[in-house]
């Protein structure tokens, strides 16, 4: 397998402030990979090294280059969605495309304007005109008419409705996704993606709590739900998390063969949301 | 129209079990066509590998073919085998918890059978 990212030891520092420190990991070809983490967790300062928006500590390599310093040729083979909708409000839509025609090398006006006919935005209006849905629907189409090696989008349906968010991923597992392309996504929505992801990572106040392919997350969590006298001896193999529901208790364990748990009460494997909530408990405590 | 995923099995083996129902049900004939890996990724926001591992799991048990560049294809007589399986299960694991309660309730076969009208078309009964 190819290593399409890999940081080492990679850090930044705001004054005092941590936003990432030290984090290690890989993203192989033909991955979809979750960045998943809280507000102010260091994701968007993390995405910003990779794209070579920010200097950092540490060894940072992209499609084998260095993003800060080659970062003109890193980005012909890059595709960003940020959570800030970035288009000019004054550009027509036609304007936009021919922008990007002359700027982008690997860019498809054919294949852009076949994306867009299955959408209501028109070529004459103006970004203005449109709703945040629609200038969303704008900004995948463009993206996804560019050949790039790795997408990225940070929060890329933050505020739209629940027919917007399906259609986008349907949308970029339809036409855009195949085993020659990587993506690298951030969300708080985790419920929403976690089906298409191959790989997830968690971070926190700068630091990578859990980096862990989907497959491998049954054999290494379980999630217990119990009650009685069951709940003290469960206690004994020492839960990652614990809570009450109904009357219930409700335990995740951190690898614990499921042998061990037989027979206390039913086994399931935890939902991410909930892993997530555990790793960022556990480790603040 | 999104389907429930239940917790207790993997989703790629949910998918299986899925298309072994539409066999069953006669909805997917012999020589159909499955919907494509992509179309039901996109449809179900899932991973294209996790629904290429359940179309796997039914190569494997010979129910599914893979023609290279065209996709997959319910194998003839998928049905017919399925239904002997699903037969053998039946009265392995689930008819002698449904005599035992008959036996307790003391019913008897008259009984039970002036209810039931006997299926005409049993549909591959020839094994």
């Amino acid at each position: 397998m190819t290593s399409l990212v890999t940081a080492r030891n990679v850090s930044k520092h705001f004054g005092d402030v941590r936003a990432v420190d030290d984090v290690s990991f890989e993203i192989e070809k033909g991955k979809i990979m979750g960045l998943i983490g809280p507000n102010g967790a260091g994701k968007t300062t993390l995405l910003k090294a990779v794209l070579g928006l920010t200097d950092c500590n540490g060894d940072l390599s992209v499609l084998g280059l260095d993003p800060f310093r080659q970062r003109k040729q890193m980005m012909q083979d890059i595709c960003f969605i940020a959570d800030v909708a970035v288009l000019p409000r004054w550009i027509r839509v036609y304007q936009l495309l021919e922008f990007v025609e002359a700027t982008h090398p690997n860019f498809s006006r054919q294949r852009a304007d076949e994306l867009l006919k299955s959408t209501k935005i028109m070529s004459q209006s103006k970004v203005r005109e449109l709703s945040k849905g629609m200038v969303t629907q704008l900004h995948l189409a463009i993206i996804m008419a560019i050949d790039a090696k790795l997408l990225v989008l940070d929060e890329p349906t933050l505020g739209l409705d629940i027919i917007f968010r399906k259609e986008f991923y349907a949308n970029l597992l339809a036409d855009y996704f195949d085993e020659e392309r990587t993506i690298l996504i951030t969300t708080h929505q985790v419920e929403e993606i976690e089906n298409l992801l191959t790989d997830i990572m968690f971070i926190d106040e700068g630091k990578i709590l859990l980096e862990a392919n989907m497959d491998s997350l049954p054999d290494s969590y379980t999630q217990l739900l119990t009650s009685g006298e069951n709940v003290a001896r469960a206690r004994g193999f020492g839960p990652i998390s614990e809570s009450e529901m109904f009357g219930k208790t409700v335990m995740l364990f951190e690898n614990i063969s499921r042998e061990n748990l037989e027979g206390l009460g039913e086994l399931s494997t935890p939902a991410v949301a909930d892993l997530f909530v555990a790793k960022v408990k556990g480790a603040r405590s | 129209m999104d389907p429930k995923w239940s917790e207790d099995l993997p989703i790629y083996r949910q998918l299986r079990d899925r298309v072994v129902e539409m066999i069953l049900e006669g909805v997917l004939g012999d020589g159909d066509a499955l919907p494509s890996v992509r179309n039901v990724a996109a449809e179900y926001r899932l991973n294209p590998l996790t629904v290429l591992k359940g179309y796997q799991e039914l190569v494997d048990e010979g129910l599914v073919e893979k023609k290279r560049g065209r996709g997959m294809f319910v194998n003839a007589g998928a049905r017919k085998q399925l239904l002997k399986d699903e037969r053998q299960r039946f009265l392995e694991k689930e008819w002698p918890a449904v005599l035992a309660t008959i036996e307790r309730l003391g019913l008897d076969a008259e009984q039970l059978t002036k209810e039931i009208k006997m299926p005409e078309e049993t549909g591959g009964d020839d094994d």
